[in-house]
């Protein structure tokens, strides 16, 4: 029994950190611009 | 000629601005580009001149907007300001890395993040070191123009529901995911035996991972059948509402009292219609900002010339026609007025299309939005505000899509007197089992099932699915669909305009014939290749490009005769290339062959021109604007199903006509104004019924808002893009045919899986209310009937590629 709860504990945890992850990404607007950040890693940084 | 460190424009010497940096010579145009060159030297920035390539900045734009207008866009919370601020002028990913550098050493600013795609800048700095003046004055010493982001508030509103529905949608997947495991445990348990503990854990698993499902991701369809509700009409949301609300709420239910849950069939209705919306309002963001945008390219501020020779700045509205403005080099015009004195050239692309910069001289007209080249000029007003060109346009646009019924969706009507039905049917139920004396929990249970059982995910996703499956196979052929009502539009069309320029026509002109007289092909066509070389005009450039740039010749003292022609010299003889006007006005009479050929091919309807070493005509040189080789084709294939084809276009009835008869159109409406093009839509529609019309110009854009579909060119004007439902994205018109097919074959999906959900609906309804469905094989029948509609959505991707 303890094995197979223990295995739902980690399915539930790890869908949840994907859940936070994806609530973070469209938070911090990362949906809003697909467009720019492929240009960004042309962008060498000489003077950072 | 020097070119302006800055911009790369060419400087006339008399009026360049030179300065020594770093011991070497640099020229600019004017003190705006010394101003941003020096602040990019200071500021450690120049990486940006080494990371353009080819790319021209042009002078900085000096529209100004009054700086109080901004303070509406800031936003305060505790020690940080915010201000979303829309940036005219971004044109690659350097200058999108200029904005953000540059503001990022301001002191106070905190965080700087352009997005390329729009345009906009999210800037936060500390309220205590700085202030939103200072950010625009910031960007406005860089060369680009920050507007105050309220224009868009059309564009925002949906921005904002795209983000939110991204959010539920993301939110729903994820739970769902989780769900369909213990369900799928369940569901192997039923068959092989579960131990009751874990049956009950599985349970109880299911319902808390789909609460959040149902009550946050669920909302908007709550909300939308309340509102329903309230007006007594039920659409597609009541229908989701009932569906999964029901069966989430009768496995609750049966938590509690026993019995099987449902809980997966609610969280992937909800899961599959969110991600459909998601798309859906994602593209009408886009196209709503776009149109938008084009409103606002005409400056708010224009500089109006005074008595006595200076300018103040004045807002556009209070001129009023017959008052001179100046327009620097660089500016938009912020009117349609008159050239009165000055010379320059307009970058009109925003009205033809045309990328070529027009030539403008005193008596020239010219349009607000175009944007004024190297030259100062004087303009006379003639239309402000409303009444010009750009802004008719657009109000003809903006009109004929505010207009349009919305469409009637199949499935909305039929939803609209099967949701009642239903509720009438559970309502009866409810009071018969009460009436045969069972508890009142037991026949809420019962009526309970049969809204689960009646509401069947199948019916819900019948119709957007269908359309999703059908609008990414319609991408996958390059047709990009704004919404699923552009296809649900497109499979009744009975009726095809296409535009000629551009849309039945490669849109640009190719060289045809060379004839020499007295000298030899060859030589004059290099003569006129090489004279050509530095041409911007369309028929210039076909011509030039008949020739290798290696092998063309040094040309010195070259000059555009606008409208006329160019004359240049090469080995020490000036020679003309142009029309026989422009010859005759050099004295060279234009007679015999010259004159023969010329009129030959004029009367071919071909573009010709005419060769001279200022003496005697040389050469007749002649240009066609090809058709696309597939346009007679897609029109024979259009008329094989019965649909009816004409063309529109502002070209005269001669050209026209040949163009028609090359591919095969019978009907033709020639010189049609832009707002003629939209009446002639209306026409077509009551003569043959839903319209569908293919163009690319901004003068196709008022058609194209007007018919029940308007499809635009992939390489046509933004405006037109922007009003048309859909985009023809790799310009093949064989495409329309083959979409015409697509939405046909949706919207017959579409009606299949109706039926389907409804023939299950029809077995189903009379077993709940007699109690008599089993719990398991109503998930069976649910699954089912839910994977049909979806294998069946599905065959729309194959086939017609």
């Amino acid at each position: 029994m303890w094995t197979t709860l223990l295995l739902i504990v980690v399915s539930l945890a790890l869908g949840f950190a994907g859940w936070l992850l994806f609530l973070w990404a469209v938070k911090s607007d990362q949906y809003d611009d697909v467009e720019r950040p492929k240009h960004r890693m042309l962008d060498d940084d000489e003077d950072a | 000629m020097a070119l302006c460190a800055h911009c790369l424009l060419e400087v006339p010497e008399e009026s360049a601005i030179r300065e020594t940096i770093d011991g070497k010579e640099s020229v600019f145009c004017c003190p705006g580009c010394r101003a941003i060159h020096g602040l990019l030297r200071s500021e450690g920035l120049t990486g940006f001149y080494a990371r353009r390539h080819g790319w021209t900045p042009g002078p900085p734009e000096t529209a100004r907007v009054p700086l109080d207008a901004f303070d509406g866009a800031v936003r305060t919370s505790g020690r940080q300001a915010e201000a979303d601020l829309l940036i005219s002028g971004i044109r690659c990913a350097s200058c999108v890395w200029l904005i953000e550098r540059y503001l990022g050493k301001r002191p106070g600013v905190l965080s700087t993040r352009v997005n390329f795609a729009t345009g906009r800048a999210r800037v936060s700095w500390d309220p205590s070191e700085t202030g939103v003046g200072d950010v625009v004055l910031a960007i406005r010493a860089l060369g680009y123009t920050p507007y105050p982001p309220e224009a868009l508030h059309v564009g925002d509103a949906l921005r904002r529901e795209t983000s939110d529905l991204l959010l539920r949608f993301g939110t729903a997947a994820f739970l769902s995911m989780q769900v369909m495991l213990f369900t799928a445990g369940l569901y192997a348990g039923y068959f092989q035996g579960i131990d009751a503990r874990y049956a009950h854990l599985f349970r109880w698993l299911c319902f808390l991972l789909s609460t959040p499902v149902v009550f946050y991701s669920g909302a908007p369809f709550l909300l939308g059948a309340l509102r329903g509700a309230r007006h007594g009409a039920f659409g597609m949301d009541a229908l989701v509402f009932l569906g999964a609300f029901s069966a989430y709420g009768y496995s609750t239910a049966s938590l509690f009292l026993g019995g099987e849950v449902y809980f997966d069939t609610s969280t992937m209705i909800l899961t599959l219609i969110l991600l459909g919306r998601y798309i859906e309002a994602g593209a009408k963001a886009r196209a709503a900002e776009g149109i938008s945008r084009l409103v606002r390219l005409a400056p708010v501020v224009a500089r109006k010339v005074v008595q006595g020779g200076g300018t103040i700045d004045v807002p556009v509205a209070s001129l009023s026609p017959g008052d001179l403005v100046e327009v620097v080099p660089g500016e938009r015009m912020p009117v349609d007025g008159n050239v009165v004195e000055g010379g320059s050239e307009a970058d009109e692309a925003l009205l033809s299309g045309e990328s070529a910069p027009v030539p403008k001289t005193a008596g020239d007209p010219v349009v607000a939005g175009s944007r004024n080249g190297t030259g100062r000029l004087l303009v006379r007003v003639a239309r402000t505000g409303g009444d010009t060109v750009l802004s008719r346009i657009v109000q003809a646009v903006e009109e004929a899509q505010a207009r349009k019924a919305p469409i009637q969706r199949l499935a909305d009507r039929v939803v609209r007197f099967f949701v009642p039905a239903i509720l009438l049917v559970a309502a009866g139920t409810v009071l018969s089992v009460l009436h045969r004396g069972s508890l009142p929990h037991a026949a809420l249970m019962a009526g309970i099932s049969v809204l689960v059982i009646a509401c069947p995910c199948a019916l819900g996703l019948a119709t957007p699915l269908a359309v999703l499956v059908g609008t990414t196979s319609a991408q996958a052929r390059g047709i990009l669909v704004r919404g699923g009502d552009v296809l649900e539009q497109a499979a009744g069309v009975r009726c095809v305009l296409f535009d000629k320029t551009g849309t039945l026509t490669l849109g640009r002109p190719r060289l045809t014939d060379v004839e020499g007289i007295g000298i030899g092909r060859e030589d004059a066509l290099r003569l006129a290749a090489s004279l050509e070389s530095s041409s911007e005009h369309a028929i210039g450039r076909a011509i030039a490009e008949a020739v290798p740039a290696a092998r063309r010749l040094t040309v010195h003292g070259f000059r555009a005769h606008p409208g006329e022609g160019i004359e240049g010299e090469i080995d020490g003889v000036r020679y003309l290339l142009g029309r026989p006007e422009l010859l005759e006005r050099f004295g060279v009479p234009v007679d015999g062959e010259a004159s023969r050929a010329y009129s030959a091919h004029s009367a071919a309807l071909r573009t010709a021109v005419l060769l001279s070493d200022g003496s005697r005509p040389l050469a007749v040189l002649a240009t066609e604007d090809a058709l696309r080789p597939e346009a007679a084709g897609a029109v024979s294939l259009l008329r094989g199903t019965g649909t009816a084809v004409a063309m529109l276009t502002g070209d005269d009835p001669g050209v026209a006509a040949r163009v028609a008869v090359e591919v095969g159109i019978g009907e033709i409406r020639a010189r049609v104004t832009p707002e003629g093009k939209r009446e002639e839509v209306r026409r077509a529609r009551e003569r043959f019924g839903p319209v569908l019309v293919v163009g690319d110009g901004v003068n196709d854009a008022p058609a194209l808002a007007e018919a029940d579909v308007g499809i635009a060119m992939g390489r046509g004007t933004g405006l037109a893009i922007h009003s048309a439902g859909a985009t023809l994205m790799t310009e093949d018109l064989l495409r329309i045919p083959a979409f015409l097919a697509l939405s046909r074959a949706t919207m017959r999906v579409i009606r299949q899986n109706l039926f389907w959900a409804f023939s299950y609906n029809l077995a189903a309804i009379p077993l709940a209310v007699a109690g008599k469905l089993h719990p398991i094989a109503a998930a069976a029948f649910m699954a089912g009937s839910s994977l049909l509609v979806v294998g069946n959505s599905l065959r729309l991707r194959k086939g017609g590629r």
